[in-house]
């Protein structure tokens, strides 16, 4: 048997008496840390000049209120919605979170969130522009405030095209001249629904019906589907496009044109001169090509500590001096239109461009039901584009999936 | 301790100590459950009364923070989801909410709100701020009353350490006497905080601590207790040694795992749970009501996955080995810069090696076909049919698998004693007979226990196959653990079904394990 050698008496005794405080300072460590700390607590999820802008924002914010400050917490985009989502409730989440309007519905739904109507007035609204305001919108009631918003959008090549198409006809008239030089005249990620939503809603179709439920397989959907595959079989887009080619094949000059979003800047080389305009109205229709538009707000834990207080940082980092400041550091397409007064933010093109095409965007539906669409919508958009099936029937076996997917196991739904 | 003292006194106290310790985390417990639940029904019922009264028209009682009646909502012509409302008080009606309305306002809004969707209430507000709300139908509106959150009363220390001080007294006289009174005094000393207890948590608090302090007494008088401390003092260097990692086991494993197999019984909805039994299992293995060949059925998945996992492990091995004798052939030079050249495609991050594939594969641009234009042949659109999707996500994956096999094979083949080769050619054995009679039967050992890890790898090689075919075309190259993945991320965090998914591949590797070892325990006999 293993023995430890014998102590003193008073030596154990001052032993255990280490132990115990030692102990207690543990506890009383943990009971401190539970304790919330004073002001507003903020989560992001933001990296690069975003961040920056953000953490300029707040320094302006504590240097004007030492005794409210804001604190930032930065929170890795993959985790976040679920720490939202399983923090909050507990008390344990933060005060105000900046993120993507989608999971707006289950927030909602499930009490993480708090509307925020009865602080905003008219004039408040007013500065916001209407599609991103909307999207912060759920069940009748306003649930954040729109900070930037990001849609896709036209983007050339100058030295290749000196007017860009107004109509789908034009697009494809482009294709003998782009072919002659080896090139296609347009690329984007095309078996995607992200991607795709622009033709969907220039044929006239959508993904929900007005109650919200999942309303897939109709003839615009199919009109547009078979649209997505005679772009590739007439040589207009290269099929099984990805983000990363599209760059690398508007740089090097493969394609004349790519549709892409505000993040799509980063991406163009050095030296290719370009520039950024609205998509063009589907020819069989007469309709805007219209495409998706996300929208990023500011949004106020349902738990929040100080909810006077808190509505008092959104509104500072929604205001116009904000928006400006973050439009210009960071580049987001910002929500609020008072910021386009300013004249550096009103010459830029890129600001511009977007602008013009937020006016034809539809916020994606910010519902549970919407979130089960993306994958099978791509594989059926996938499917139609390599094989031979039908669009009628890729959107049948689309709905009959998706409605697995809407069902309980006990049959309730 | 001196000699003086019965040396049972001390034991008896100690056994007293397990049987109080019990009784006091229930004794707390259930104190604070009555304290929590007294203050809140005195909250709610000022604040029902305090809505009553102004619901009558009288002035609000004191206790209220605010109250009033609040008006209907105006929706503004602009904005249809700004609705302000007024609310009517004591100093007359002002607008409810605005960019610097006060908190508590807020609270009397929502209360309306409230109201108009569902009706008259009175509850605790949903912040957690201890608020308790009441709202009922008044004249020209909503009568809505507000009570400030109030502190709990503070824990009965003084009854609680009397109790503790009483029964340790009872215990250890019980002990000082000897004989019936020892047990006596410790079932009574140890049960004593059932008497203030039966005060807050009534009659189940009493009869569990009474009953705890009764099978201490039991285990006492059969030494039970003084052998598990005895125990516990005799090991307590190899338990102090074993506790970290225990604990880490526990708290990193064990109880993931344990989670993991209760969400399985569970669906989760929009953020709702919901207990349903072996539904996710029954609608998992039916195929979800879908024909075999139907790529979203869980027997095609399963038969996928299955000839997935044999292709691929059939080319590591047979890849792996023959690199390996390849490598002991004595006319090879350079065999170390080979060796490390080949063991690189295991040494790159695999989602790396995935996504420089998936690009290879790329239709219109990729590597594969400008080397099949090259030569003169058509290119393949790869992800487009089953046949070439899933021969894409095994050439990357047996690219990716083939180097730990060879390792392997390598330091097998490192123990076979050279002398019966050359007893072999001497007998006049060709290369054939030689591999099969020598090398394979002193591979088997090394190989065996590989083959089941690589099974098991590439059973759940998510990053391949999400990444390079991601399932394409319609769903029909996935394997059981992206379709699991699926389950949880992209069909509306439906976590149960995901759990029950996991539940089976670890039934179906759990299987395979045993089975793999018991033949390889077989072979080893016979």
């Amino acid at each position: 048997m293993i023995r430890a050698p014998a102590i003193g008496t008073s030596a154990a005794g001052g032993r255990w008496l280490a132990r115990l405080i030692a102990v207690l300072a543990i506890v009383l460590g943990l009971i401190g840390c539970g304790s919330s700390p004073d002001g507003i607590v903020l989560w992001h999820a933001y990296s690069g000049a975003e961040r920056e802008a953000l953490e300029t924002l707040a320094a302006e914010w504590n240097s004007a209120h030492p005794d409210a400050p804001l604190t930032l917490v930065a929170v890795p985009y993959d985790a976040f919605a679920d720490k939202i989502t399983s923090a909050v409730p507990n008390g344990n989440g933060p005060d105000l979170f900046v993120y993507s309007h989608d999971r707006i519905g289950d927030w909602a739904a499930a009490g993480v969130i708090e509307p925020i109507a009865f602080w905003v007035d008219d004039p408040t609204a007013d500065r916001f522009q209407p599609a991103a305001l909307s999207a912060m919108v759920y069940d009748g009631e306003l649930w954040g405030l729109p900070l930037a918003v990001k849609c896709l959008a036209l983007f050339y090549r100058t030295d290749r095209v000196t007017a860009p198409p107004r109509t789908t006809d034009e697009l494809f008239a482009m294709v003998p001249a782009s072919r002659a030089r080896g090139a296609y005249p347009l690329a984007y990620v095309s078996a995607d629904l992200y991607g795709h939503a622009p033709w969907l809603s220039g044929f006239g179709g959508s993904v929900l019906d007005e109650h919200g439920a999942v309303k897939v397989a109709t003839a615009e959907a199919a009109a547009a589907l078979a649209f997505s595959k005679k772009l590739i079989t007439s040589g207009v887009i290269p099929a099984e496009s990805t983000g990363p080619l599209v760059g690398t094949l508007f740089n090097e000059g493969k394609i004349d044109m790519a549709i892409q979003g505000p993040w799509f800047v980063g991406d163009i080389a050095p030296g290719v001169p370009w520039a950024v305009t609205t998509l063009p109205i589907v020819s069989e229709t007469g309709r805007p090509a219209s495409p998706f538009l996300s929208a990023e707000g500011v949004l106020m834990s349902a738990r929040a500590h100080d909810k006077q207080g808190a509505f008092a940082v959104m509104q500072f980092l929604a205001s116009d001096h904000a928006a400006v400041l973050r439009a210009t550091r960071a580049h987001q397409i910002v929500a609020n239109v008072h910021a386009y007064d300013d004249a550096t933010l009103a010459a830029d093109p890129v600001q511009r461009g977007f602008r013009a095409q937020l006016a034809h965007a539809i916020p994606i539906p910010a519902t549970p039901a919407m979130r089960t669409v993306w994958t099978p919508y791509a594989s059926a958009l996938a499917k139609v584009q390599t094989s031979d099936t039908a669009p009628a029937d890729a959107l049948y076996d689309l709905e009959s999936e998706l409605r697995r997917y809407a069902q309980t196991p006990d049959g309730a739904r | 301790m001196t000699r003086a003292t019965p040396p049972h006194t001390g034991a008896q106290l100690r056994d007293w100590t397990v049987a109080s310790l019990f009784a006091l985390v229930v004794a707390l417990a259930v104190f604070v459950g009555h304290r929590n639940h007294a203050l809140r029904a005195r909250q709610l019922e000022l604040a029902d009364r305090a809505a009553a009264e102004i619901a009558l028209g009288r002035p609000p009682i004191a206790e209220a923070e605010a109250a009033g009646i609040v008006g209907a909502p105006h929706p503004s012509a602009t904005h249809p989801f700004l609705h302000p409302r007024t609310v009517t008080g004591p100093t007359g009606t002002r607008p409810l909410g605005g960019p610097s309305a006060p908190a508590v306002d807020k609270l009397l809004y929502d209360a309306a709100e409230r109201y108009d969707a569902r009706g008259p209430f009175v509850e605790l507000a949903s912040d957690g701020s201890g608020h308790a709300i009441a709202a009922r139908p008044g004249t020209g509106g909503v009568a809505v009353a507000v009570i400030a959150p109030e502190s709990p009363e503070g824990m009965p220390w003084l009854i609680i350490l009397g109790a503790l001080g009483l029964g340790a007294v009872i215990a250890a006289a019980g002990a000082l006497i000897g004989g019936a009174a020892r047990p006596l005094g410790l079932a009574i000393g140890g049960a004593l905080l059932a008497i203030p207890a039966n005060g807050w948590g009534g009659m189940g608090a009493t009869i569990s601590i009474v009953c705890a302090s009764l099978a201490v007494t039991i285990a006492s008088g059969r030494g039970t207790l003084a052998r598990a401390f005895a125990g516990f003092r005799t090991h307590r260097v190899a338990i102090a040694f074993l506790a970290p990692a225990s604990l880490a086991m526990f708290v990193l494993v064990a109880t993931p795992f344990c989670v993991g197999l209760v969400l399985g019984f569970f669906d989760h909805q929009h953020g709702q749970w919901s207990f349903v039994g072996l539904s996710n299992f029954g609608e998992i293995l039916s195929g979800g009501g879908r024909a075999f060949d139907d790529p979203l059925n869980f027997w095609f998945i399963l038969g996928v996955t299955v000839v997935w996992t044999a292709a691929n492990v059939f080319l590591h091995v047979t890849i792996g080995v023959a690199l390996a004798m390849l490598l002991r052939q004595a006319w090879l030079p350079g065999k170390g810069v080979w060796r490390m050249l080949l063991i690189l495609p295991w040494a790159i991050p695999n989602y790396i090696t995935a996504l420089i594939w998936k690009g290879m594969f790329q239709g219109e641009y990729g590597a594969i076909n400008a080397l099949l234009h090259a030569a003169g042949l058509d290119g393949v659109s790869w992800f487009s049919s089953w046949a070439t999707a899933f021969s894409a996500n095994v050439v990357t994956n047996t690219w990716l698998g083939f180097p730990f096999m060879m390792v392997v094979a390598i330091g097998a083949l490192e123990s076979v004693p050279r002398d019966f080769y050359e007893a072999a050619v001497v007998d006049g054995a060709t290369p054939w007979q030689r591999f099969i009679h020598i090398t394979l039967p002193h591979l088997k050992p090394a190989l065996g226990p590989a083959v089941v890890l690589g099974s098991i790898w590439t059973f759940n090689m998510f990053n391949v196959i999400y990444l390079v075919s991601a399932g394409k075309p319609g769903g029909s190259t996935d394997i059981l653990v992206t379709d699991a993945y699926r389950w949880a991320f992209e069909r509306g965090e439906r976590y149960g079904m995901a759990a029950a998914y996991g539940a089976i591949i670890f039934l179906v590797l759990l299987l395979w394990t045993v089975f793999g070892s018991r033949i390889g325990r077989r072979e080893d006999k016979s």
